[in-house]
């Protein structure tokens, strides 16, 4: 097994080491590792994989055979803005599917590519529960509910011109993919309060139940 | 004999209508076996951790009346009391289910039969037609892969093929502990997957292409050349280390094309080391010597058998004669050169240690090793297994499989006396006691054991003066077993075949008057015309035909380079009659060549290092060869002494009637631990792939062998100034050799190299053991 | 008793011999009859066939001489995958697979037939090797002109039994025709040699 890669500073290490101190037994902290990673390098790299085998003590096939199973572990750079349209039934019928093959084409790139600028890529992605609010387009795993074609566009243009549009739930503005990856490491960056929790559409039926609205 | 232990956890329950009692925690597959109903499955294994991917065994079960509601998977499934089973021939349900598994494995396996190296002996086939439909309603595209890709040089992977059984992902990590290979990506694109920059180079790697139950797996080195049908397979033994592996050999037209592990549970279950499955070519190489050889004016010259047995009679007649056997001589050969040196030619002067020998050696395997009994099941009782001297991966990796087995079952607990904490011995959670080459015997001083552990001593410990002597002492004191384990397959044969200076067969001492008058009467030989004082070893015997008291050596399969510094001036002198295979440093030397059979071309015997005899047959039906034992006898005849034998069946019979010795081993004299010496010391010792003559034209093996580096620990590093990767010379006043340095968890000031790796053959390019002091630096 | 004297053939039976009628000479005509046949026979229609000056052809579907296929253009059918040798009942079959690569392909896929014998004076000519061959590589021509005097020029090689190369064909080792893989081949999708396959 090659010993830690020279890319990766003390500062770094030491913040892998915070995350398997968390855990009981240390290969439960593989998962986090990868997005810490991730934050730092934009996607998994082979020295990622690497420096993870050696601390945990496992082979890099084992961290491999993890790295690869999860689509959201990549493989080639995300852009700064990572944009993921839900192509799931529902949303996929709401608008999901125009709107993923509009971004396409607006941006001239393929699933799972990036920009030449660097600043967006695109994927479909998966249900993220947030059905009431389709078709949902996500930034770096935060909410764009309500999206049409157009406005995704704008929004994407918006991510590339450099300004950070808030998310319709979540914190004030949109966290870059390095920043959104850190807090999946398990690293809080003290945002989860801000921004609205619950929007009204998932509170009607609680507000109908108790007499609020009709 | 021990009585069988009356079994108290029995549970019964019916399976097809029959019933049947089986032992607690039984699977219902295992079972159903019992009761010779063949459930199909793909991913269960006896060996393996069962894991239910594959669903296969699907059967309708029920217990106390409440059917599971879905059917289950007898592999995973415990046997309970009261369970009422039924398989695919009495439900229609567990039929039904069989078959829709069987179509779904089917539905993205691609039509390579033809093509692929498993077909006629393939479980997939063979199970489509037991308990597949004939039809499949699958009308999609099949899902593809690029194929076949290497996973290592020797092993190639077909992942359209896969069915994703893990039956190669669980045994290289529970069985060998080398999860190189893992399951990666998910559904459909679901893929057995190294990472790249790390091959599938673990020395168990061939057993999944054997356990694979598709073509997914297959061995790069018989990739298309033949098909089951046409190979005649012979069950043999390894010929390489005393693991005593049982193999099965498979011949196409006098060539050998394969060879498999066999079954045996009390020695190597069903595995064996990549060395043991791939290393057979060379039985097969070009250079072969086909006609003995005569050497005329200097040149070796091809001769007629009754010319060739006459000169090397005549060679022998009446000189001081000297025996190397070498170490992968069959029992029977062994046996026969054993009787030669005394019956024939009158003295004790052979030896079977080709390589670094001791007389502490010596004295250690007459008093402890010949005649002893010490076994596998003794590591699966043991409470306590030391290793002292000993890589058990790299020395024989069938012990190594049998330690972590029982570490893994239940904790048995491992320490491991060494200069490099290697791998292997993390593999085994060893308690590790590092320690400089030649002090070996002061750790085991400090050791506290009973009567059922079990001190697992290699071979290479001799080059520690005392280290024997320690562990002698430790057996004594707590009567805990020795288990001495050499590298190759014919020393413990050899031993008590009784090829070594200080004993006759079946582990008389020399210096037991009646046990020389037991062997000359059982030879029909005049007793005193066997030498009352112990013969020389092999250093003592080149050394004095190099003196000129020997005037005539026999040598079997002997390289010189194996030894500590080889002296070649008395194979100059003296008359050199050899039986090898191929050219080697000893027919350059030599006046008379013979030819002799490889293992394949006769039939025969080998020990184990337990002792074990185990026998085969010969494997190719047509050679020319003939065995070391027949050559011998024909020069025996020769020289007016016949050998009483001429065939391997003559001579097992009769060494079978001296095997049993009943009287006094050898007694062991202590020989104390040497002071270390100064400065930086080396450690080296052989790795189980490397530059060896039995590993030669077979690429694909070498590929995988570990890569030749010098090993320091971080403070002979710092005190040398060199970093991972930076080149380092080691040097002797014998010569030098240049590595590149990686750092590994070795005691400090001590440096380790691999013994016999092409770009490192320590012993022969610096011409020291282990234990000695060497000069280390930077650079060239 | 003297050996001249006739053994009854059953014991105790009665003294008086037993009948047997021999035919004695046929009467003129039915002999004559006979002669009849005979004369009758030199005008009517012979169906000896004179060969070798005459050869009538063989039925379509004769089992005569075995015939390795090519690909239009020009790769073998073989595979090499041994199921010919496999049901060949007489053993008369032996076959050695082979690995294809990029730069030497004698066949699509991964396998071809390196050595390919068929030992005449073995082969029955039944036909269960063309059944068993999954490509059609195999087959049977209307060749029965076989004989010969020794045993080693029965034993057919593969370039005895290799179909001749068709104009459009490339002589192998040559790679695929270009933008096309092995299953493209077996679809029959390639029709013809492009000029880019020759290798040099």
């Amino acid at each position: 097994m090659a010993s830690a890669p020279k890319t990766f500073d003390e500062n770094f290490l030491s913040r892998l080491d915070a995350i398997i101190a968390r855990y009981p037994r240390s290969r439960s902290a593989i998962m986090p590792m990868l997005h810490l990673v991730q934050a730092r390098e934009g996607y998994v790299t082979a020295e990622g994989i690497e420096v993870i085998a050696q601390k945990l003590d496992l082979t890099t096939a084992e961290v491999n055979a993890v790295a690869s199973f999860y689509t959201q572990y990549r493989r080639t750079p995300a852009g700064e803005y990572h944009v993921g349209v839900c192509t799931n039934t529902l949303c996929a019928i709401m608008g999901g599917d125009a709107i993923f093959s509009g971004l396409k084409d607006h941006l001239g790139i393929e699933n799972n590519e990036r920009t030449a600028d660097g600043k967006v890529s695109l994927e479909h992605i998966e249900c993220n529960a947030a059905c009431d609010y389709a078709p949902v387009v996500m930034v770096n795993w935060e909410f764009f509910d309500n999206q049409t074609v157009e406005s995704a566009k704008t929004l994407v243009d918006d991510l590339r011109a450099g300004k950070k549009p808030a998310p319709t739930r979540g914190p004030n503005s949109v966290p870059t993919f390095k920043e959104a990856s850190e807090v999946l490491a398990g690293f809080n960056d003290g945002r989860a309060n801000e921004g609205i929790q619950a929007g009204d559409p998932t509170l009607l039926g609680l507000k109908i139940a108790k007499g609020e609205r009709k | 004999m021990t009585a069988v232990q009356p079994q108290t956890d029995l549970i019964t329950l019916t399976i097809d209508g029959f019933e049947v009692t089986v032992p607690k925690g039984t699977l219902v597959i295992r079972a159903a076996e019992q009761l010779g109903i063949q459930i199909p499955r793909f991913c269960d294994h006896p060996l393996l951790s069962p894991v239910g991917a594959c669903r296969q065994c699907l059967v309708d079960i029920e217990i106390n009346g409440r059917a599971f509601p879905k059917p289950q998977a007898s592999c995973t499934i415990p046997v309970e009391n009261g369970m009422v089973v039924k398989t695919q021939l009495t439900s229609e349900v567990a039929h039904k289910a069989q078959e829709g598994v069987m179509e779904f494995l089917l539905v993205n396996h691609p039509l390579d039969c033809p093509v692929c190296d498993k077909g006629g002996e393939c479980p997939l086939q063979n199970q489509a037609m037991t308990s597949g439909r004939g039809e499949s309603r699958f009308e999609g595209k099949k899902r593809t892969f690029e194929k076949p890709i290497n996973i290592s040089s020797q092993v190639l992977l077909d992942r359209e093929r896969c069915i994703l059984c893990a039956r190669c992902t669980r045994f290289s990590k529970e069985i060998a502990g080398d999860p190189f290979i893992d399951m990666g990506e998910r559904g459909a694109l679901q893929q057995v997957a190294i990472y790249e920059k790390d091959p599938f180079d673990s020395y168990f790697s061939g057993n999944t292409v054997q356990i694979c139950p598709v073509g997914a797996l297959t061995g790069s080195a018989y990739r298309f050349r033949s098909r089951p049908f046409d190979l005649v397979s012979t069950p043999s033994v390894c010929e390489h280390c005393a693991s005593g592996c049982s193999l099965r050999t498979d011949v196409r037209r006098n060539k050998t094309l394969r060879r498999l592990a066999g079954n045996d549970p009390e020695v190597n279950e069903e595995w064996n080391c990549d060395k043991g499955r791939w290393a057979f070519q060379y039985t097969m190489v070009k250079d072969r010597i086909a006609t003995p050889l005569i050497r005329e004016n200097g040149v070796l010259r091809e001769a007629s058998w009754p010319e060739a047995i006459a000169v090397a009679a005549n060679g022998l007649q009446g000189k001081k004669a000297g025996v190397l056997v070498g170490g992968r001589a069959t029992v029977e050969d062994s046996y026969a050169y054993a009787k030669f040196a005394r019956a024939t030619l009158g003295t004790n002067d052979i030896d079977f240690r080709s390589r670094p020998h001791s007389d502490e050696e010596r004295d250690f395997l007459a008093a402890h090793v010949v005649g002893s009994k010490v076994r596998y099941s003794d590591i699966d009782t043991a409470d306590h297994v030391v290793l002292v001297g000993f890589e058990p991966e790299e020395e024989s990796p069938i012990v190594f499989l049998r330690i972590r087995k029982q570490v893994r079952k239940r904790a048995l607990s491992v320490t491991a006396i060494s200069p490099w904490q290697t791998r292997g011995f993390k593999k085994l959670q060893a308690k590790y006691i590092g320690v400089a080459p030649g002090a070996e015997g002061n750790a085991l001083a400090q050791l506290s054991l009973t009567n059922q552990s079990v001190i697992v001593v290699g071979e290479r410990l001799c080059e520690s003066a005392g280290g024997l002597s320690a562990v002698a002492e430790l057996a004594r004191k707590s009567g805990a077993k020795i288990a001495w384990v050499p590298r190759r397959a014919g020393e413990r044969g050899a031993l008590e075949a009784g090829a070594i200076g200080n004993l006759l067969p079946g582990g008389r001492p020399i210096s037991d008057a009646a046990a020389r008058v037991d062997v000359a009467a059982a030879w029909s030989i005049e007793s005193d015309s066997i030498p009352t004082s112990a013969g020389s070893d092999s250093k003592a015997i080149f050394a004095a035909a190099a003196r000129g008291e020997i005037k005539a050596l026999v040598i079997g399969g002997v390289d010189p380079f194996d030894m500590h510094a080889p002296d070649f001036a008395g194979l100059e002198s003296a008359f050199v009659l050899s039986l090898e295979l191929r050219p080697s440093a000893i027919t350059e030397r030599a006046d008379v060549v013979l030819p002799v059979a490889a293992v394949t071309e006769k039939s025969g015997s080998f020990m184990s290092w337990e002792g074990r005899t185990r026998s085969f047959e010969q494997a190719v039906p047509e050679t020319p060869h003939q065995s070391d034992l027949y050559i011998l006898s024909l020069i025996a005849e020769a020289l007016g002494k016949p050998l009483g034998f001429s065939t391997v069946r003559g001579a097992a019979k009769e060494f079978g009637t001296l095997a049993n010795w009943d009287g006094a081993r050898a007694s062991f004299t202590s020989h104390p631990v040497a002071n270390a010496a100064q400065g930086v010391t080396l450690a080296s010792w052989r790795q189980l792939l490397d530059n060896g003559s039995l590993q030669v034209n077979e690429p694909n093996l070498a590929g995988t062998a570990r890569k030749a580096v010098a090993r320091i620990n971080a403070q002979l590093a710092a005190k040398l100034g060199v970093a991972n990767g930076d080149l380092v010379t080691i040097s002797t006043d014998h010569g030098a050799l240049s590595l590149n340095v990686e750092l590994s968890d070795l005691v400090d000031d001590v440096v380790w190299l691999p013994r016999n790796a092409v770009a490192s053959q320590s012993l022969r390019m610096l011409g020291v053991l282990n234990g000695a002091q060497v000069n280390i630096r930077k650079g060239l | 008793m003297s050996e001249l004297e006739p053994k009854r053939a059953i014991d105790g039976a009665a003294e008086e011999s037993i009948h047997i009628p021999i035919a004695g000479p046929a009467s003129l005509f039915t002999q004559l009859k006979g002669f009849w046949v005979t004369f009758a026979a030199q005008f009517k229609k012979v169906t000896t066939v004179q060969y070798p000056e005459v050869k009538e052809p063989t039925a379509p579907r004769f089992h005569g001489r075995h015939q390795l296929n090519r690909h239009p253009d020009g790769l073998e059918k073989c595979i090499g995958c041994e199921l010919c040798a496999w049901a060949c009942p007489a053993d008369a079959i032996y076959v050695e697979g082979a690995d294809n690569s990029d730069e030497q392909r004698y066949s699509p896929g991964e396998r071809y037939g390196k050595v390919y014998q068929i030992n005449y004076l073995r082969c029955i000519f039944c036909g269960l090797c063309i059944e068993a061959c999954p490509t059609r590589a195999l087959t049977m021509t209307n060749e029965y002109e076989l004989a010969d005097d020794s045993r080693k020029k029965l034993i057919f090689e593969k370039e005895d039994l290799l179909a001749p190369l068709r104009s459009g064909m490339l002589q192998p080792p040559h790679p695929y025709y270009p933008g096309t893989d092995d299953q493209d081949y077996y679809h029959g999708r390639v029709t013809e040699a492009h000029p880019s396959q020759e290798q040099k």
